[in-house]
Formats: C-alpha cells, structure tokens, sequence
C-alpha cells in the first residue's frame, strides 16, 4: 500500500514540476498547485497512516483509541491546505493581471528585458 | 572621532594629547563652509590660523620627543574588540606631523587667494580639512588598527580632493585611478595588519617591535611583508603603479601642491620606515625595495624630462623623488636613513614651492606649456627669486640644502655594499634628469627672455606668493645651517628607523672629495639635457604618439573595463530574466543536494510488499494519476483546469479513506472554490498558444520532472516506514477532552493548541483576498459595474429555499466541530457558497451576509481571532489561553460549551465567508471591467 | 509591562492595528496615522524587550494558548532574535515615515498600510518562534503580504517581477513544508530546541540529512544564497520605493536568520555534517553578487546585487563556524539591515529628483542638492566598508575570523569583493552626483519628510561605528547564546518537566 502511495505522491510532483518548467504562467500555476499538494501528502504521509479510523474520540473515552491517525499531522495539512488555496488565488489573480496588462501570460514574453 | 563622542570622562591622557589636535581639525573641517562665507580676500589667512597653531604645538611640545622621550597617549574607543586610539609622536610621526601643519599652513593661505570667491570654496576646505586631518591621525597613532582607519580616510578624502573639478570626465576618471590603486592597495595592507595582529598578538607598534624576533621567524613574516609592501608602494605611486600621481594633475594646483609635496604620496614611505624597526633588514625587505625605488626613480625621471606641461614635469619628479626615497630605505647601512631622512625635507621644501609657482604661472599667464613660459622674472621679481631658490636646491647647488642630500645620496650609492655601481648610474640620470626639470620649471619661465615679455592676466596676491617665497627661503636657510636646525632631529630620527644609537653630524661643505666630482658631473650633465631640452620635447611627443598603449593608466583603465565586461557577462549569462532558467537553477541545486544526501548517507531501499490492496485506494491512485497526466497532455485551459479539480477530490478522497474526514472536507470545498476562480479567472481568456518549444527544452524538463518524482518517491516510501518515537499528538489526544473539552482532536488543535498558527493562517487569507481586490483596484481604477440583470425565476426560486437552509447547515458545522467533523473554516465556506448561490439569483443587490460587507466580515472575523486570544494574555500571561464558560446540550448539536476558542472559531467562519465574498466579488466585478476596457499595457 | 506580553506585541500590535486600517480605509490620512502609530509603539515595545532580555541574559520562552512547549507552539526569544525583532521595527518605523511621502493615494487606498502591518508581523512572528511548522506559517504570512506589496507598484515591469518572486518562492515553501514534515514524523515534534534535543547528535539518519537539505533549500531560496538568488534581482528593483527598501532591509535576513538559528543553533550537528558547503556557497553568493552589481547601471538594480554580496559575507560566516564568527554575522546583519534600507531610501531620493533610476540619465545631482550627496555617501561609504563607519568594522571582524581559522583564501575573496562594492558605490557617486546632468530638464524636490527615515538610519549607522565597542559586545553576548542553544535548552528540559 505504501509504495503505491509514495508512487501516486512521485507522480504527482514530477507532473507538477514539469508544468513548473513550462514557459506559460497559467501552467506554471497548475503546477505549482500540484507541488503544493504534493507536499501536503508528504505531510500527511510521513506521520504515518492510521488503520483507517478517524481521530475523534469517541463518547465517554479519555483519548483516541489505540491505532488512531496522527491528528497533529492532520491539522498541520489542513493548515497548509488553506494557506496554499490562498496563495494560489493571489496567483490566479496575477496571472489575469498578467494578461490585462501584456495581452498574454507566456513568461518568455513577459520577461523580455527583465533580468 | 570617537574621542569628541565619549566626552573627558573616560579619558586617560596628560595634560598634551596631540589627538584633541586631530580631532580640532575634523571639527574645523565640518565649521570650513561656514567660515569659507567671510570676505574672500581673507579666508586663506584665517583658516591657515588652525594649522599654524597645530604646527606650533607639535613644534614646542615635541622638543623633548627629539631627546627620544615617549610621548604616548590613549584615547578608549572599544576595548571590545582591542581597538584603542592609541597615540604614540615618535619622531617619524612628529616629522611628518610639522610637514603636515606647516605646508598645510602655507597651501592654505595659497588656496585662499587662489579660489578667490569661488562658490565652491567651503567644499573644498572641507576636504582639504578632512584631508589634513587624516594625515595628522596617521602621523601620530601606534595602533594599527586606527592608523589603517586613517590610511583609507586619506584615499577617501584625496579622491574627493581630485575629483574636486567634478564636472570633467579626466578628472572623475582620475579620481577613481586613484581611489581604486589606493584603497585597493590598502585592502591588501589591511590583510597584512591583521595577519601581523594574529602573529604578534596585538596591534600596538611598540608591543610588536618588542617581540620583532617572533615575527621574524614566523613563516607567515614573507606574507606579511609583501602586504605592507603593496600597500606602501600603491600610496606612494610606485611602479607599477606610479600612473595615477600625475593623474592627479585633474586637481586644481593647491590640492597637487598639498598631495604631492609634503602629505598623501608620503604616507607610503612613511610607512616603510615607521615598519623598518619591525620588518626590515631581511634580504627580502632590501632587494624588493631597491628594485621598486630604483626602477621608479629611473623611469619617473626621464618620463619627466620628455614633459612640457609644468605639472606633469613636476608629477613625475615627484615620482622619480618617491622612488628615490624607496630605495633609501631598502640599504641597510645608517647613511642611507640619514640621506633618507634629509632628502624627505628637501623634497617636501621645493616641490611644495613649485608646485604653488607652476599654479601662480598658470593663474596669471593661462597656460602650463613650459615651451610658452619666458621673461617673468621682470613683472614677478619676487616669485622669480623663489622659483630660482627651489630650483637650485632641487639640482643640488651649494648652498641650498639640496646639495647635501645630492652628496649623501651619492656617497650611499658609493659605499652600498650589495649594489655596486648600477645604482650610481641610475642615481646619476635621475638626478641630471631632475637638474633638467628644475631648469625648465623654476628658472627658465623667469630669466630666459625672448624677445617681449609675457602680459599677465593679473598680478599674484601676495597669499599666493608668501607660500613659495617661504619655502623657498627654507630651502636656503636650512641648507646654510644644516646641523643647528635639523641636527637633533636627523639624529632621533636615524635612530628610529635603524634602531640604532648614532649621533648625526650635518655639514654642507665634505671638501673635495669624488662625491663632489659626482654632482659636478652632474651639474654638468643637467645642463647639457636642458640645452637639447626641444629635442626631448619632440622626443616625447614622438613616445606619446607610438606608444600611447603601454601608457599604465590605459592599461588600468583597460583592465577594469575588462573586469567590468566579464561581469557583464557573467551577470547576463545566470540572472537571464528566464524564469524558467531559475526554476531549472533551483530544481537541478536540490536534486544535486539531495544526490549528496544519498550518498552520504545511503537509505536502505527495500520496497515494502504492497500488503493488503485496498481496491478503492487503486481507484483513488487511477484518478488521481490520470487526472494529472491528462493536465501534461491538454492544451485547454478550462479541461486542464476541470483535471486539477479531479486531482483534488482524488487526493480528498484518499484523505477521506485514511481517517480524515475534516482534511477530505475542507480539500473538497477548497478544490471546488479553486475551480471557481480558475474559471472566472480564464474566462475571457484565449485558449493556450500551442506549444512553440523546441526538442531539447522538453526534455531537459523531462530529466528534471521524473528526478524530482523519484526523489519524492523515496522518501514518500522512507517517510511512511520510520517508526515515530511517540509523537507529541499522543498527549495532545490525552488532554483534548479533559482540558480542551473537544473530542475532535483535529478541531480542538487548530482552535486551541496551535491556535497561533490558525490565526497566522487567517491572516494569509486577508492578505490575499485584500491583496486580490487591491490589484483590481490598481489595475482598473474606474470600474462602473454593468448593471446586471436578475436570473430566471427557477434560479430565484430555488434560492430562496435553499440558501438559508445551507446557512443554517454552515452555522451547525461551525458549532459542533469542536466534536464532530466540521468547525468554522468549514462552515465558513459552505455558508459562503449560500450567499454566491443568493447573488447570483439576485446579481441586482449587493453582495452582502447580515447586512455586512465583505471586508467588514474579514475585518471582524481577524478581530474576533485577535480578540479571543487577549483574556489569556491578560490572564495568565499567555496569548489565546483558553477562558472556558458554562456547557449547554443543544439539540442535534450535543454538548457545547462556550469559551474563547468558540470565539476564535466564529472568528475564522466570518473570516471565511468575507474573503470567499470578496474574490468572488472581485473577479465579478474584473471581467465586467475587462469586458468594458480592455487595459493595453502602460 | 511583563516580559511574556512584551514578546506577544511585536506580533499582536501590528495584527490589531492592521484591523484599524481596514475598518478606516478610504480615507488615507487615518490610514498613514494608524500605521505610523503602530510602527512607533511597536518600536517602543521592542525596546523595551530587547532591553529586557539584553538585562536578564537568559532566553525567554513563551507559550500560547497556555500549553507548554511540546504541546503547544513556544517562541524563544534570546537576544538574537530581540535584536532582529528590534531592527525589524525601526526599519519599519522608518518604512512607514518614508512612505508618507513615497507612496501614492492610490496604493495607499489598495489598503497598503495593511500589507506593511502583516509584513512586520510575519517577520516579527518568523524571528521569534520556535515552533517549524509555526516558522513556515510566518513565512507564508510574510512571503503574502509581500507579494501584496509587490503587485501594487507601479512600473513597467512590476507584474514580471512579482510573477519571478511569487513562483520561486512559492517552490521554497515547498521544500519548507516537506522538510517540516519529514523531521516532525522523524523526531515526532515541532519544537525545534525538543528535535534537536530528541535527536541529539543522531546525524546519521538519512532522513534528517535529507529533511536538513530540504530546509537548506528552503532558507536558502529566502535568503539569496548562489545559485537560487535570481528572483531577487529580478523584483526588487520593480516595485515601489518603500516596498524595496523594507524587503531589501528584511526579507532576505529572516532567511539567513532561519540559516543560524537552525543549522547553527538548533541543528549544530548538521554543520559538521555538511563540512564547507556553507562556505563555498557564501564565497560563490559573495563573488556572483558583486558581479552582477558591478555590471549594472540602474540604481536599485545595483543595489539588489549587493544584497546579495552580503548575503554571501553572512552564509560564510555560517560556514566559519566559530563564536567570534556568528558575532561578526550579528553585527554584520544589523549594519546591512539599517545601511542597505537607507541606500534604497536614497535611490528613491535620487529617482525623485532627477527623474530617473538610470545612471546614464542621472547627473547633477551634487550641484542641485548637496544634502542629498551627504546622506548617500554615509550608507554608502560604510557598505563599501570605510572605516570609521559600521561597514569596516563588519568586514572587518568577518576577514579576522576568516584569518583566525587560517582560510586566506576565503578572506582575500572577502577583501576583493570589498573593493569591488567600493567601485560601484562611487559609480553611482560619480555618475549621479559628480557628472553633469545629461538631460537639461529641470529636477524635482522630494518630500521633506523621507529626510527624517534617512537620518536616523545615517546616525545610527554613524553609531554602530563610532560606537563599534558596545554595539559588538552585545553581537558576542547574542552569539553565546546562540551558541549554547542546546545546552541551555536541555537544562530547562530537566528544570522543568
């Protein structure tokens, strides 16, 4: 099971880095958003998975019963979901700017001059 | 200084610390513009008076330092790092010292009248203070550390000084020469500084010479040497680097007269015989300074000769001179020092003379060609006698005092064990060369008449002539009684430098002897050149026109335009304005570091057996994994777009099937609010341009991408199969319920134990979305929404029911996440899309929730958060310390209990909702804009 | 005031008073009030923390939401990070004072004032955490506003810029949000003080290696090490005055700030680990830096670069590894932080004035407003390290340690690069002072009151080396403690369990 999802995390990044690579803004934000959750699942991942149950204690119990997912982990990915959707949306508006001011969002193009 | 700054307390100094005189002097330097203001005929007199005084007070107070009695003081700056201003007049400092004040006196006066009421006068004694002091700080410090401080304050203040006439490109290029040999030369002396501190183990002079033996043996000693060497030679225009002197001549004459006669060029040679105690007498100090002096003195003397502007004439005598000194210093015996020492006088009393008379002639005749120069003696007798008396004793005639030097020099050069007669030969050109220059400079512009006489522009005031004159006389009067004025001090100061205990006899007549042959020889020699001097005139402008290449400051200036170039070229060929390149950059650095890690440390690679396959992870890992590949594949904004939504409920999905319900929910609604603003945002966009990259830049992405995947991969795997050593989430789940009261741990985290970095997550959100509408704003300023119109009834209708059930489910979210899945960011984002599906039912009304703006909501959801955190600041002294109430068991809700981090949660689902109105806003409101006008880029 | 709210203030005082901006936004006068305000107290409060910690000599550590340092997030503030937190205030004071007059209605209506609070905040937030994951959330915070900040200039190329600047750092959270999780499923903990303890010298895990190297990336791409630095050139000079001066003053120091506190005190071993890699890597950032900035003629554009020159001096320091050596950084990092922010001042200055930022354009400037020639050739006399002045004795203290571990050729590199910032300093002296002006178009004035950010910036860059002694000890004292980071922190371990 684990080397399925380390494997479905490699692909992940790897699509997301060559999108990174390209010379278009707008893929260029699609990859980045891959990245970002490729992270998150690295996150998520490494803390280890649990046998399947949820980290909510259950009524009358003192604490989560034995086998329980990391729930630390979860709130640090559920974090960084967040901030990477906020990210992203400033992007998605640059990106339009992008466009509005030079009629199109390829970086070459963008870049002329610009070092 | 630091001394005006911390005040007498924490002084330690008898009644007499010269430092308080250099201190004056920067003081003086800043009141200069100020008292520059007075009736100009008198500035020069009046400014001069601060010198003078300096001059007089190093004069009497010093007496007693000829008797070789310490006078030493220390000024406490910072301890901390063993940097005292320490002052130590020896008699080399106090020498320079009176040089320093007393020519500084003169030229003073000399500028004075001969900026007249220049507007830029103030800025000019503002340097020229600047510069004095500087001077006078190094002639008078023993620690190393300070007398470097001073060192860069003299190329500082000396490139300010050239560069005075800033509007000529010659004379900002000079500057820089100057600056760059200089400062650069004193870098180099910096590292021999702190190499010596390191080895001698402190930076006081006296200390180090002390213990002279350790540095001697030290292997570092060549190094060290060769530092101070370069730093000596660079100040004092030695060759190689002797071609930013007569660059100088960009500066106006007082500012030549001052650097050359008597202060910047001498600091080098100041320096090797304050150092000689401490380095010298080792093969390797003689024969590099010999070779640098000789060389110098030959070559600075027959550029001279070849000259007809007066000031480069004079610019390479000073050279040639500089050189001569060098090579003084490199013989070991004490005759060479005494001849050292005596020539550094002459030099200082006639080239300060004639520096101020080539600036006078120039002033009130309009030109510096020597070959136009003729018959001046008649209207500027005065000046005349002068010129005459420092030309003669620059050749050496009895009974100047530059004769005695001449005859030491020679009798040095006779007795030189190591070197034999070559020196003798240089020193002969050299000095026939000067006799030539002398002639030229000091007495042909005055007695060879021509046929009429030059008219003046205007007669010299006398501040320009006293300086001369003065010297002048000195030049005559020190040569006349030799032992009575300069006996005492040639004594202390041979004494200093060969650390020697001789007494100094000074005489101008050693009856006839073969050094008297000698300078008649070359007396004889001077005037014969002076009789061809047109040749030489022809000559040179011959040389200059051929081999202009080889002219050092070309060479200098080359090679920093090369430097300049190749930097250029670096520059362009990493920083291409490419971000893909950087991408490239950055990606191909961590996969080297992480190949790096892997080596150092390889990770055991056994791939764990895929164990119990779950059919519905296979069909999450299928999706996930064909939704991105598709995205490579497509070339359609909204499918790439539609095929990152996929990735996302994939992923959701995945988090949903390994126990976390709270991250599949938010991933989800999340996801859904990215394909929303994806799609508004590409919604009046062209569809992506084919792809025009050639083959290689594919793969090279290529390389790159599946590297990165399979690094990923790896560790991915080892991440998973590392055992935690009890993760700190096993307490948290332990004290959740019983000091939390949530039994959503996930919940209870986000609100309560890591509340700080949900606050800080809050606030990336406001920024966003503020910084969302900001650029709207600065990007269309003037936006007249289109007045849309209302939907279809059904839309309306469906609205209507719908909404305010799916605010009320958002409020249930929020309340019972502190137990159940759910909580405010949750709720927030489902009671946002409610008040969308409103708007977009009614586009007509503003977009509004209770009556408030979206901003207002963001403002008040950031202060709720803020809020609920100060109860248990002002408390217990810890921020967003939980304040708990009384619990209720609500219907369908369960138990709740208020307190702060109910608070904060309602804080966040404000939050949420305003920024979630606000993009929406904003990109509703941008494609009207764009729909209206276009924007073409400014 | 107790110390425990001291420490809290940095971070909540602008976060309080940003939410005033936003309620009064519109009307810009209130706006400019509120932030000038808030940057003045934030100001006095950091005083009085560093003051605080300065006196008492042991680091403070504080907890949020009442729970203690393994379970909740702590900040642990010694006295490098109250140093920084204080510099970061007076720069931002001096920011919002200089903005009065440099930023337009229009920016300042695009809730500008709001950008600046938040930026001070993850900065302040970022110096003083102890907490990884806490670290990357001010990070965010931070990299945020500025991109906020970033869009909002007005030139040409701003959107370019930012584009460069938002993406490659955009890849830096990544590797920061990887490394962090690693290590937390590693050493199942945030704190960075309990990892390193928890760890202890346990360097021969190659996950922690590999987590170590995602962080080196991370900080690395912040703080403009070679070969990552190139979003840094390409955005600063594209923005607004202001925004340049407080990121160029800022930005890049919480990266090398990150760079200290965790592989010099948290992560010591990691060092060891790496041997010269930070060396080389500050040698290269030094040399490539002041290249670039050699072949520049556009003010702001030479400026960046030498940003990065800098950086290297400070990486190299890192890489010295010595106490003395991470004293010098200390000191170093305040002179750059007060003299670089100053220079951009003063590019602005320049700009307004003779209508330009082309050296080629600019001229007679020394004719029209000497003041002006006095306030730059302060900055920059003591970047191109002159003595008496702070930048000297910065290098100064780099090359004697440099020495004291015997790498002469690192220090002649130092002493090179030294000359050759030297060289473009008095470019832009020479070009945009002395030269005559090329174009006779008549220059501009510029607002009176940018003059009062420069001048305190100039005296106290005029202090840090006059007043060399005082201001290094307390760089010695910050770099002890730095330095005995986990001993100390074990101690507390035992005190209290």
């Amino acid at each position: 099971m684990e080397l399925i999802i380390a494997l479905l995390n490699g692909t992940l990044a790897a699509v997301g880095v060559y999108l990174l690579l390209d010379r278009n803004l707008f893929r260029i934000l699609l990859g980045l958003a891959l990245l970002a959750q490729a992270a998150n699942l690295l996150v998520f991942t490494s803390a280890g998975l649990g046998d399947g149950s949820t980290p909510i204690i259950p009524k009358g119990a003192e604490t989560l019963p034995a086998g329980h997912p990391d729930p630390l982990a979860q709130a640090l990915v559920l974090t960084a979901i967040v901030i990477s959707f906020g990210v992203l949306a400033f992007c998605i508006t640059l990106l339009k700017q992008a466009h509005q001011r030079s009629g199109q969002s390829d970086v070459m193009a963008l870049a002329k001059s610009q070092r | 200084m630091p001394g005006d700054r911390r005040g007498p307390s924490t002084m330690s100094f008898d009644q007499f610390n010269p430092a308080w005189v250099v201190l004056l002097i920067f003081a003086a330097a800043f009141l200069a513009p100020v008292l520059a203001r007075v009736p100009q005929k008198n500035v020069g007199w009046l400014l001069a008076v601060l010198p003078a005084l300096a001059f007089a007070f190093f004069a009497v107070g010093g007496v007693s330092v000829w008797q070789e009695e310490t006078w030493r003081s220390s000024i406490e700056w910072a301890p901390a790092v063993g940097v005292n201003w320490d002052v130590w007049v020896t008699p080399l400092g106090l020498f320079l010292a009176l040089l320093v004040t007393g020519i500084g006196a003169l030229i003073t006066i000399f500028a004075g009248a001969y900026f007249g009421d220049s507007p830029h006068r103030g800025r000019f004694f503002l340097n020229l203070y600047l510069f004095m002091g500087a001077m006078l700080g190094l002639a008078v410090t023993e620690n190393l550390i300070v007398f470097f401080v001073f060192w860069e304050l003299t190329s500082i203040s000396s490139y300010l000084l050239i560069g005075f006439n800033h509007s000529k490109t010659e004379a900002r290029k000079s500057a820089l020469d100057a600056l760059l040999v200089t400062g650069g030369g004193g870098l180099v002396l910096l590292a021999g500084i702190l190499l010596l501190g390191q080895v001698g183990g402190s930076f006081l002079l006296g200390e180090l010479i002390e213990n002279r033996d350790a540095v001697h043996a030290h292997p570092l000693y060549a190094a060290i040497l060769i530092c101070f060497i370069v730093g000596a030679v660079t100040k004092s225009a030695q060759f190689p680097f002797h071609f930013w002197l007569p660059g100088a001549m960009a500066a106006p004459a007082p500012v030549s007269a001052y650097l050359h006669s008597a202060t910047m060029v001498k600091a080098g040679v100041f320096l090797l015989a304050l150092l000689h105690p401490l380095l010298g007498d080792t093969p390797l100090w003689h024969y590099t300074l010999l070779a640098i002096g000789a060389i110098t003195m030959t070559l600075g003397a027959l550029i001279a000769v070849l000259q007809t502007d007066l000031k480069r004439l004079l610019a390479y005598t000073t050279v040639s001179a500089l050189g001569t000194l060098v090579m003084l210093l490199g013989f070991e015996d004490d005759l060479a020092a005494k001849a050292a020492v005596i020539f550094f006088i002459v030099h200082a009393l006639y080239k300060g003379a004639l520096f101020m008379i080539a600036g006078i002639l120039e002033k009130t005749t309009g030109t510096r060609d020597v070959s136009q120069l003729h018959g001046l003696m008649k209207s500027m007798p005065v000046l005349g006698i002068a010129a005459v008396f420092a030309a003669a004793s620059m050749s050496g005639i009895p009974p100047f005092i530059g004769f005695i030097s001449k005859e030491l020099l020679y009798q040095v050069k006779l007795e030189a064990p190591i070197t034999g007669w070559s020196l003798l030969v240089c020193g002969i050109v050299a000095n026939a060369a000067n006799i030539v220059v002398a002639l030229k400079v000091g007495v042909a512009p005055f007695l060879q008449s021509r046929g009429e006489d030059m008219t003046l522009k205007s007669k010299p005031s006398i501040g320009l002539v006293i300086g001369p004159v003065v010297l002048g006389l000195g030049s005559l009067i020190f040569g006349i009684f030799p032992q009575l004025i300069l006996g005492d001090a040639v004594t202390a100061l041979v004494n200093q430098i060969k650390v020697a205990d001789v007494t100094i006899k000074l005489k101008l007549w050693h009856g006839l002897n073969l050094v008297l042959l000698l300078s008649v020889v070359t007396v004889a020699l001077g005037f014969v050149g002076f009789a061809f001097r047109k040749r030489f005139w022809a000559l040179g402008r011959e040389i200059t026109k051929r081999a202009s290449h080889f002219e050092a400051t070309r060479i200098f200036r080359g090679l920093l335009q090369a430097v300049i170039q190749f930097a250029g070229l670096v520059t362009r060929t990493i920083q291409s304005g490419n971000l893909r390149q950087y991408a490239i950059c950055v990606l191909t650095a961590f996969l080297a570091l992480l190949v790096w890690a892997f080596v150092r440390l390889p990770i055991d690679m056994q791939i764990p057996d895929l164990g119990n396959l779950r059919f519905d992870v296979i069909l999450v890992f299928g999706l996930i994994a064909v939704g991105s590949v598709c995205m490579l594949l497509t070339r359609k904004r909204l499918t790439a777009v539609l095929f990152l939504g996929s990735v996302g409920f994939g992923i959701a999905a995945l988090f949903a099937l390994y126990g976390a319900p709270d991250l599949a929910i938010t991933q989800l609604l999340v996801e859904t609010l990215t394909l929303v603003l994806f799609a508004l945002a590409i919604y009046n966009l062209p569809s992506l341009p084919s792809a025009v990259e050639t083959k290689r830049p594919r793969i090279v992405s290529l390389v790159i991408s599946l590297a990165f995947g399979a690094g990923i991969t790896v560790l991915t795997l080892k991440a998973m199969s590392m055992q935690l050593e009890e993760p700190v989430a096993v307490e948290i789940a332990q004290r959740s319920v019983s000091e939390a009261y949530g039994r959503n741990v996930v919940n209870v985290i986000l609100v309560d134990f890591r509340s700080l970095d949900t606050l800080g997550e809050i606030a990336v959100l406001a920024i966003a979305a503020l910084g969302v509408a900001g650029m709207l704003r600065s990007a269309c300023s003037s936006v007249q929404v289109s007045s849309r119109a209302p939907s279809s009834a059904v839309l309306l209708a469906s609205a209507r029911f719908t909404a305010p059930a799916m605010i009320a489910f958002s409020i249930y979210l929020l309340l019972r996440g502190h137990n159940e899945p759910g909580g405010g960011f949750i709720g927030g984002l489902v009671g946002a899309m409610a008040v969308v599906l409103i708007h977009l039912a009614r586009p007509d009304l503003p977009l509004r929730f209770l009556k408030l703006s979206p901003r207002g909501l963001v403002a008040i959801g950031l202060g709720l958060a803020v809020v609920s955190g100060l109860p248990g600041l002002l408390g217990e002294g810890s921020f967003a310390a939980a304040a708990w109430g009384p619990a209720f068991d609500l219907p369908l809700i369960g138990k709740l209990k208020l307190g702060t981090p109910l608070i904060f949660d309602v804080g966040v689902y404000a939050l949420v909702l305003g920024i979630v109105l606000l993009l929406y806003d904003t990109m509703q409101m941008w494609n009207a804009s764009s729909r209206s006008q276009p924007q073409p880029i400014p | 005031m107790k110390p425990e709210h001291a420490a809290v203030l940095p971070i909540l005082l602008p976060l309080a008073f940003s939410l005033l901006v936003m309620f009064g936004r519109g009307v810009v006068r209130y706006q400019r009030a509120v932030v000038v305000g808030a940057m003045g107290l934030n100001l006095f409060a950091c005083t009085w923390l560093f003051q605080w910690v300065r006196r008492e000599d042991v680091p403070l550590e504080i907890s949020f939401g009442g729970w203690n340092a393994p379970v909740g997030i702590a900040f642990y503030v010694d006295l490098l990070s109250a140093t920084m937190v204080l510099v970061t205030a007076l720069i931002a004071f001096c920011g919002a004072l200089y903005a009065l007059g440099d930023v337009g209605r229009r920016t300042w209506g695009a809730s500008y004032g709001f950008f600046l609070l938040l930026l001070i905040t993850g900065i302040n937030g970022a110096f003083l955490t102890n907490d990884l994951f806490n670290l990357f959330v001010w990070f965010e915070v931070m990299l945020m506003a500025s991109f906020a900040m970033m869009a909002l200039g007005r030139r040409r190329f701003t959107i370019e810029g930012t584009t460069k600047y938002v993406v490659i750092n955009m890849v830096s959270s990544f590797f920061l949000l990887a490394g962090l999780g690693l290590l937390y499923g590693k050493a199942g903990n945030l704190n960075l003080n309990i990892i390193a303890e928890r760890l202890g010298s346990s360097s021969d895990d190659p996950i922690i290696l590999t987590s170590c190297a995602l962080l080196l990336m991370a900080f690395g791409i912040k703080a403009g090490v070679f070969p990552l630095y190139f979003w840094l050139p390409a955005s600063y000079p594209n923005t607004g005055f202001t925004s340049a001066a407080v990121f160029g003053g800022l930005l890049t120091k919480v990266g090398v700030y990150a760079f200290f506190r965790v592989f010099g005190g948290a992560f010591a071993f990691f060092s060891e680990l790496t041997g010269d890699i930070f060396i080389i890597v500050g040698v290269a950032t030094m040399i490539t830096g002041v290249l670039g900035a050699a072949s520049q003629m556009y003010i702001r554009k030479i400026l960046s670069f030498h940003i990065i020159s800098q950086i290297g001096y400070l990486i190299l320091c890192l890489g010295l590894f010595t106490k003395g050596a991470f004293a010098a950084a200390i000191f170093y990092t305040v002179h750059h932080i007060i003299v670089k922010t100053n220079l951009f001042f003063v590019a602005g200055m320049i700009a307004k004035t003779g209508r330009a930022e082309d050296l080629n354009k600019l001229g007679g400037l020394m004719r029209s407003s000497p003041l002006l020639a006095v306030l730059f050739a302060i900055p920059a006399l003591s970047l191109g390290g002159i003595p008496p002045l702070s930048g000297f004795f910065a290098k100064l203290f780099v090359i004697q340690e440099a020495f004291e571990v015997e790498a002469y050729l690192v220090a002649t590199a130092a002493l090179a690069v030294g000359l050759l910032t030297l060289f473009s300093m008095t470019k832009i002296w020479s070009e945009a002072f002395w030269k005559d002006s090329p174009r006779n178009s008549p220059l501009c004035r510029f607002p009176k009151i940018q003059l009062v950010p420069v001048a305190i910036l100039c005296s106290i860059t005029l202090f840090l080396g006059f007043g060399v002694g005082p201001s290094y000890q307390i760089s010695e004292q910050a770099a002890e403690q730095l330095w005995n980071q986990n001993s100390t922190m074990a101690l507390e371990e035992e005190t209290q369990p």
